[in-house]
């Protein structure tokens, strides 16, 4: 046989042989696709359906950014699977579909806290990241997973995660726009769909866990408030922010200021850590004593004025600005 | 009692069921509890005198973290660090290679008197042994004057400090203060300051510092730096300036190394390593007298002699291929010679040539055999050969025999600063990364900064006319 020959018979080997060849490849990679086309279809079902509206084959298509045809041929399939039943122009979960949407979304949730929390990725990222990661894993890896974060309750955006029986805790919140007291708040949850709003959020300085004050109301703008900083949103942006009232216990807390704000030799009690401050982070200051109740206070400065070194139970030890401002004390 | 009735499972679905209602932050009142109670227990069998010894330290910190007098502290202390290792090894290489260099006359005339082919006595004694013997003495005595210097300052507790000083820099780039030590650990040698990484414990900064660390150059790259520097930098200054101008000359590359290593990580942070500055917790410890023999033990056993052991092994194989390339001729001339003169043209592109970059070819398992081979290609030799003795002969063999121009000095300072890593820092990467990905990153970023950077370099010049 000539060299083309061989060739030739290399190529067809390459496209045809079973499990490695490129037609296999190829056939994984579709199918893998479609799965996942599947599930995000299952996860916009289901959050239309948790905010009490439906879900249509037009708002399906603008979330999955597909053409029409192809939706209509998902729905069929999903239909034929019996995850998903159409009344009209509206579409529902089956019992079996929300099932497999809660499964999807317990895996979103549980990796998103994940990459905050031990691959300390920052929040604006972890969403796509989590994306690309909630599909292919079963309950007992997803088991593994929380057991190993030590079984949270919300996501890094203060979403409940669903418990392995599809059981999610409610939180009660509300829009910070509809919030008409004086009194301190904390946010409980930074919707972060559409990207721009959560962007802008973000970039302002508010996160999850904050306690702050509306201090001025007008339609054009929302001030905030936590004490040092003043924040302003435009209303439209301000309603991605979710709010709970701060209970009682917790309002003498919000009189505590972040350890960085101490002067040299100030003396500080700490109150608490972030909610924030999660997984790695969290644990290693633990494990270095900065429990509640210790006192602590800035010792040695830097000529580049970051890190300082601060004294706690005899010991030194230094940390950046943005980690001394994760740490609340007062003032002794 | 229904406790007792309990079977495991019931128990697990208690627990569960019972998780629910824990306050989130139980773990911290969990690690709370613990730590009054070891207070507790300290406060009982402890005492503690208000003692001057706290104010000492108070004082000291103050001192070595001020602006004015901190900073110069820390450049005179690598300073003398550097100065110690070079000007000391220089004593111990030389007996150690008269010892050695013996041993292998001692060997070859062995083996030619009991009528051994000459090419097996020359495979062993002028190529495997020769490159063992040159690496073992080039390389043990600095990182033995190095290692236990370097384990002085980390043991009295001033290491952590310089990690303090600088982490604001570092943060700039992205990276994590601790690198600054793992940096000055790879003046030592460059695979330790890898190892040495481990001490950052975010994946993504310690990759950031792993990647980084062959830009600041080891001692192993010390003696063609100072060679050059010695030859064409301090040449033409007063004879009484020469060691000052060529140990400055020296200074301003590792001063560029840093700046690079900087750079890089910068880079790293914002494209393969994107990443916020993960949790920065640095414990500065009180100071303390060093232990001497601790400082012994671990400089010379886990450092000293775990880098050199890992040289030999790589060290070994280089000669052989190197006696090899020498003695093998196509008509008349070696291979080493005939590969020279392909890799030519790209060597003047970059402003060197074809003999240095074959050089640094095969002499990738250790920087220390670089200047050997070069003179031994250069001066047609059949083995690794130390070249003329006097800065004048080198000159004139280099200038005049050999086509260098000031551009080539300056280009191999720089290659020999960016290149890639020694085939033992490679290894070391591997191993401690466990990832093929990250040890091949760190080849194709060096020495992608060392040809653009020489490049570059060549090509102003040329455009110029400086040369």
């Amino acid at each position: 046989m000539s060299l083309w020959g061989w060739l030739l018979v290399l190529l067809v080997v390459g496209i045809f042989i079973p499990r490695y060849g490129f037609l296999a490849l190829y056939r994984d990679w579709r199918s893998a696709r479609e799965r996942e086309q599947v599930e995000d279809a299952l996860k916009h079902l289901l959050d239309r359906e948790q905010s009490g509206r439906h879900a249509s084959p037009e708002s399906l298509a603008g979330t999955l950014d597909l053409p029409r045809v192809k939706v209509t041929h998902l729905i069929a399939d999903m239909e034929s699977q019996g995850l998903l039943e159409t009344r009209g122009a509206q579409l529902h979960l089956t019992a079996e579909g929300e099932r497999w949407a809660i499964h999807v979304v317990r895996a979103h949730r549980l990796w998103e806290r994940y990459l905050v929390d031990e691959a300390r990725m920052p929040l604006n990222q972890v969403h796509s990241e989590a994306q690309r990661r909630e599909h292919f894993f079963t309950d007992a890896q997803l088991d593994h997973l929380d057991a190993a974060l030590g079984h949270p309750t919300v996501d890094p955006h203060g979403d409940p995660i669903p418990t392995r029986e599809g059981k999610m805790a409610s939180v009660k919140s509300l829009p910070i726009t509809a919030w008409h007291s004086e009194g301190p708040v904390r946010i409980v949850h930074i919707e972060d769909e559409p990207a721009i709003a959560y962007e802008q959020i973000l970039a302002a300085g508010l996160r999850l866990g904050q306690v702050i004050r509306i201090i001025e109301r007008t339609p054009q703008r929302l001030v905030l408030s936590d004490g040092e900083t003043e924040y302003r949103l435009a209303p439209t942006v301000a309603a991605n922010v979710s709010i709970t009232p701060l209970p009682e216990s917790e309002i003498a807390r919000a009189n505590a200021v972040p350890l960085a704000t101490l002067t040299q030799d100030q003396r500080g009690e700490i109150v608490s850590l972030d909610d924030a401050v999660q997984g790695f982070t969290r644990r290693r200051f633990l494990d270095l004593g900065l429990t509640p109740g210790t006192v602590i206070y800035p010792e040695l400065g830097n000529f580049f004025g970051d890190p300082r070194a601060y004294r706690v139970r005899g010991t030194l030890i230094a940390l950046r600005k943005d980690q001394a401002a994760q740490i609340w004390v007062k003032p002794v | 009692m229904t406790e007792q009735t309990l079977k495991p499972n019931d128990i697990l679905t208690k627990a569960e069921a019972l998780r629910g209602t824990l306050s989130t932050s139980f773990r911290d009142e969990i690690v709370k509890s613990l730590y009054n109670e070891a207070e507790n227990i300290a406060r009982r069998a402890v005492k503690t005198a208000q003692d001057k010894k706290y104010d000492f330290d108070q004082k000291i910190d103050r001192l070595i973290t001020s602006p004015i007098v901190g900073l110069p502290i820390m450049l005179i202390l690598l300073g003398v660090v550097i100065w110690l290792t070079v000007s000391g090894a220089n004593v111990a290489s030389e007996v150690i290679a008269d010892l050695l260099f013996g041993i292998g006359d001692w060997g070859r005339a062995l083996f030619n008197q009991i009528g051994i082919p000459w090419w097996i006595t020359g495979f062993i004694w002028d190529g495997v042994y020769l490159s063992l013997a040159w690496v073992v003495s080039v390389m043990l005595p600095p990182m033995a004057i190095f290692f236990p210097a370097f384990t002085f300052l980390e043991d009295l507790g001033y290491l952590p400090r310089v990690a303090f000083n600088l982490d604001w820099l570092f943060k700039k780039a992205g990276a994590h203060g601790k690198q600054s030590l793992t940096m000055a650990m790879g003046f030592g040698c460059n695979a330790a300051g890898v190892v040495a990484t481990r001490v950052i414990d975010s994946p993504r900064e310690r990759l950031i510092a792993i990647l980084t660390n062959n830009f600041v150059p080891c001692n192993g790259r010390f003696p063609t730096l100072i060679m050059l520097a010695t030859v064409f930098v301090a040449a033409s200054f007063p004879p009484a300036l020469t060691s000052f101008i060529a140990a400055g000359t020296v200074v301003g590359v590792v001063l560029i190394g840093i700046a690079f290593t900087f750079l890089m990580s910068w880079l790293l942070s914002r494209t393969l390593l994107k990443g916020e500055a993960s949790a920065f917790t640095l414990e500065l410890p009180p100071y303390r007298r060093p232990n001497i023999a601790r400082i012994l033990y671990t400089s010379i056993i886990d450092r000293t002699i775990f880098v050199l052991w890992r040289a030999m092994q790589t060290a070994a194989p280089a000669g052989a291929i190197i006696w090899i390339l020498a003695n093998i001729t196509v008509g008349d001339s070696n291979l080493a010679r005939l590969i020279a003169d392909w890799l030519n043209p790209f060597g003047l592109l970059l402003g060197l040539d074809g003999v240095i970059l074959l050089a640094y070819i095969i002499a990738i398992p250790a920087n220390e055999i670089v200047v050997p081979t070069m003179m031994m290609v250069y001066m047609g030799a059949g083995m690794m050969i130390d070249g003329p003795g006097t800065s004048a002969g080198i000159y004139s063999l280099l200038v005049d025999g050999n086509g260098w121009t000031i551009l080539t000095a300056v280009n191999l300072m720089l290659f020999a600063l960016l290149h890639n890593p020694c085939a033992t820092t490679i290894i070391t990467i591997y191993k401690e990364t466990k990832s093929l990905k990250w040890a091949t990153v760190s080849v194709v970023i060096t020495l992608g900064t060392a040809f653009l950077v020489t490049f570059l370099t060549a090509s102003i010049a040329r455009l110029m006319g400086w040369v």
